[in-house]
């Protein structure tokens, strides 16, 4: 039998019992929409939560004080040798090192215009600008100085800036943070808010001021900025080897941020997956509907397979039939099941624009793909049956 | 026909067709079998959390340095220092307060311990020995931090089981000698294995005297202060007293956060129930794939029994009688289903608690009515039309496609 022919006799069949093909094709569908509408949000929340930590530039290595070789608890206090700013001074020389940024943070009660707002407080230096992406929107940044000479100047956040002085000229203005005075030299661009925290309701002074004015001895941080193009583990080995001179062993911890959001993304990528098997589920028992459709059809056109086979079709022939019909019904309702979950997704992503969907081509291919698989193992059992039938018993059936 | 009769009928038009039969009711079984182990994971998980929360005491009150401008949690202060140090002093002050029962400052750092040849990173905590009372710590050897001047501390330290274990092995620990940081301290207790924790595991944790841990690591500001009320109904109020008693100590300003630990499981319990409703939602949808099913099959068995129905409606049966008889199959495919369903999951719950002992993954009943009703009723819902094609059939027409 010619394929064209196999292919008509397929889709005569399906077409002959539309009520019946359209509910099996259904089932199909339904679980192909969920799983696509799972993923859909999975894959949307991945690329969300990978532009929040991009947005600060792809190339920032974080140096913090302390080994720990999981680099889970970073930020707490470490017995072992405190960050300095003159570790700042020494990374600045590294080669491939385009910009570096202390930092020291804290929270503290701004005052100023007569008002009085609490904030996150941070220490940090010039190199910030260029680290963090981030703008000032009039006036200027810290200037570049003596790091442990740095005079008591202060860069605000559009947010704090607004709540303490409205909509007057901020600038010039002294205001008083902790027990310190403080001169205004300039606002920050809005950045918005990262991973809960309000990156406009800020305040940034000289490292050495903030550490002054927290009373610590060491830096919470070193960003550094690494030029484009160069890999991160070459700067790494470079400011592992500075570090462990400077420091006498290897008290630090370096993760660049390439390897971070290597790790997140792979967290993303299994609980995507997992969201998607969960919609599998139903896609199995999509596939269950097909093989109870496809066995009563064997039944019912028994004698119909009697005689092709009388007509001398081989056995392999009858068995590409059922098998195609079944992957031809999984097919159809995969696409049916694609229309309905990208459907879905994009209402979703109308209505509620808090929640990303994103549906990427690769996981519509890979939904099709599987529908049919499906269509293809669920018709398996059935098609052999079909097959194995004697010709003269099922002519007899009639 | 009598009740009797319908079922049987229905029985025997079931068993008729053994294998398109148990695959319906297989569909069924997967789906509420979905349900029921997804429910038992995410209500397992629920369970964890809040006994892991209970285990960190009663009637808890939290404070941390630090204050967003918008008022309750931020992540912003989750770590964080504030001009006005939180200290020791300001948790021993907190002792004073009426309704207060017992107070314990936290500061916690990293460091290395060093002893009998060997080194490890560990997670320090400086405490008072009325944290262990609030945590309701057991002891495998030794006992916790002696009593004595907060500020100061005597030179000990209280080791979790598995630093125990990993430093010393099977010899005693309680006497010996251990170096942390730049300190020679001498270990006091062993703490009794608690197996795995919520955030910190105390058996990978070593405990020292708030004083030691603040000169280890240089520091003046405390972590957290742990405030254990009197009772249940106080805890508001000692909230608002230790509110008070602290912007009193650091010259009237309010740099702290006081969150009460029933405000935070009662999140984490939101959110925990609402995440396994999502995913028992998720599983239903196989729940109505399922019921698709049965009104396929239910109307296939239809076209092969036109004849049957044409000769019963020939007989005197009314449109109502057929009508039963169809709907009381497919009730009968999705119970069978649904009760299939159920022990498998039921057994997919017990494997998983045989894997992870700690995880108590019971489905929750609410999950395991709603599974059972949800597949009865997709299976009577898909099952109407079916039954009502085959009521509206015409005795004559029917009778003649025999």
């Amino acid at each position: 039998m010619l394929f064209s022919d196999s292919l008509t006799l397929a889709i005569r069949a399906i077409s002959s019992q539309r009520l019946r093909s359209f509910l099996t094709l259904l089932g199909i569908a339904v679980g192909i929409a969920a799983v696509i509408l799972l993923t859909s949000i999975g894959e949307g929340i991945h690329r969300y939560v990978l532009v929040e930590f991009t947005q600060f530039g792809t190339n920032v290595v974080g140096i913090h004080p302390g080994r720990t070789k999981t680099g889970g608890t970073v930020g707490l206090p470490s017995s072992a040798r405190p960050l300095t700013l003159e570790d700042v001074e020494a990374m600045k020389r590294l080669p491939n090192v385009v910009a570096v940024t202390p930092s020291v943070f804290g929270n503290a009660e701004v005052n100023g215009n007569g008002r009085v707002r609490r904030v996150s407080v941070y220490g940090v230096g010039t190199g910030l600008l260029v680290v963090f992406r981030a703008k000032v929107r009039s006036g200027q940044f810290l200037p570049e100085e003596e790091a442990a000479a740095a005079r008591a100047q202060v860069v605000l956040g559009p947010k704090l800036k607004n709540e303490l002085f409205g909509a007057e000229n901020a600038l010039g203005a002294k205001v008083r943070i902790g027990g310190l005075q403080f001169r205004v030299i300039g606002v920050m661009e809005a950045k918005g808010q990262f991973l809960g925290i309000d990156l406009d309701d800020t305040a940034y002074v000289p490292a050495a001021r903030a550490m002054e004015l927290f009373n610590r001895e060491g830096l919470n941080e070193i960003s550094i900025s690494i030029a484009e193009g160069v890999p991160a583990a070459g700067v790494v080995a470079n400011i592992k080897d500075v570090m462990k001179a400077r420091h006498g062993r290897e008290d630090v911890t370096i993760i660049s941020q390439e390897e971070m959001l290597a790790t997140l993304g792979g967290i993303l990528d299994v609980l995507t997956m997992a969201v998607g098997a969960l919609g599998g589920i139903s896609l199995l028992v999509g596939g269950v509907g097909i093989v109870t459709i496809m066995t009563i059809a064997v039944t019912e056109r028994t004698n119909e397979i009697g005689l092709l086979v009388a007509l001398g079709a081989r056995r392999q022939t009858i068995l590409g039939i059922f098998l195609g019909e079944a992957v031809a019904l999984a097919a159809i309702g995969g696409l049916v099941g694609l229309i309905l979950g990208m459907g879905l997704a994009q209402l979703i992503g109308f209505f509620v624009p808090a929640l990303p969907v994103h549906t990427p081509l690769s996981f519509v291919l890979l939904a099709e793909a599987l529908a049919s698989v499906i269509g293809l193992a669920a018709g398996v059992l059935p098609a052999r049956r079909a097959a194995r039938l004697d010709p003269v018993e099922a002519l007899r059936t009639e | 026909m009598r009740k009797a009769d319908v079922l049987r009928f229905a029985r025997d038009a079931a068993t008729a067709y053994p294998l398109r039969t148990s695959l319906s009711v297989l569909a069924m079984a997967i789906g509420v079998a979905a349900v029921v182990v997804l429910t038992a994971l995410g209500d397992g998980a629920r369970r964890y959390v809040v006994d892991q929360f209970s285990a960190l005491g009663s009637n808890l009150v939290i404070v941390l340095p630090g204050r967003s401008a918008t008022g309750g949690f931020s992540p912003a202060n989750a770590l964080t220092t504030t001009p006005h140090d939180l200290t020791i002093d300001d948790a021993f002050a907190l002792t004073r307060l009426p309704l207060v029962r017992r107070v314990a400052p936290l500061t916690v750092g990293n460091s290395e311990i060093n002893a009998n040849g060997r080194l490890r990173e560990v997670v320090v905590a400086g405490t008072t020995s009325t944290y262990t009372d609030i945590r309701n710590f057991k002891m495998a050897a030794g006992s916790f931090l002696p009593e004595g001047d907060w500020n100061r501390g005597a030179p000990v330290v209280v080791i979790g089981s598995k630093i125990k274990e990993e430093i010393f092995g099977g010899n005693p620990a309680v006497g010996e000698l251990v170096r942390l940081g730049d300190r020679r301290l001498r270990v006091v207790g062993v703490l009794k294995s608690t197996g795995q924790g919520l955030g910190m595991n105390t058996d990978e944790l070593v405990f020292v005297p708030a004083g030691v841990a603040q000169s280890l690591f240089n520091t003046h500001t405390l972590f957290r202060i742990l405030i254990e009320a009197r009772g249940r109904d106080e805890i508001e109020a000692v909230k608002r007293e230790v509110t008070t008693a602290l912007k009193a100590r650091h010259g009237g300003e309010e740099d702290v956060t006081v969150i009460t630990q029933d405000a935070v499981l009662a999140t984490f319990d939101k959110l925990l129930r609402a995440l396994t409703a999502a995913v028992a939602g998720i599983a239903a949808i196989s729940l109505a794939v399922a019921g698709i099913l049965v009104m396929n099959v239910m109307l296939v068995a239809v076209t092969q029994r036109t004849a049957e129905i044409g000769l019963l409606k020939a007989l005197g049966a009314r449109g109502a009688t057929i009508r039963d008889a169809f709907m009381a199959e497919a009730a009968m495919l999705s119970l069978v289903g649904a009760f299939t369903g159920y022990g498998l999951g039921l057994f997919g719950a017990f494997v998983l608690r045989q894997m992870y002992p700690v995880f108590p993954a019971y489905p929750p009943d609410w999950a395991v009515i709603a599974a059972l009703l949800t597949s009865l009723s997709t299976g009577l819902v898909f099952g109407i039309m079916p039954a009502r094609r085959a009521a509206r059939l015409d005795p004559v027409q029917a009778l003649m496609k025999h």
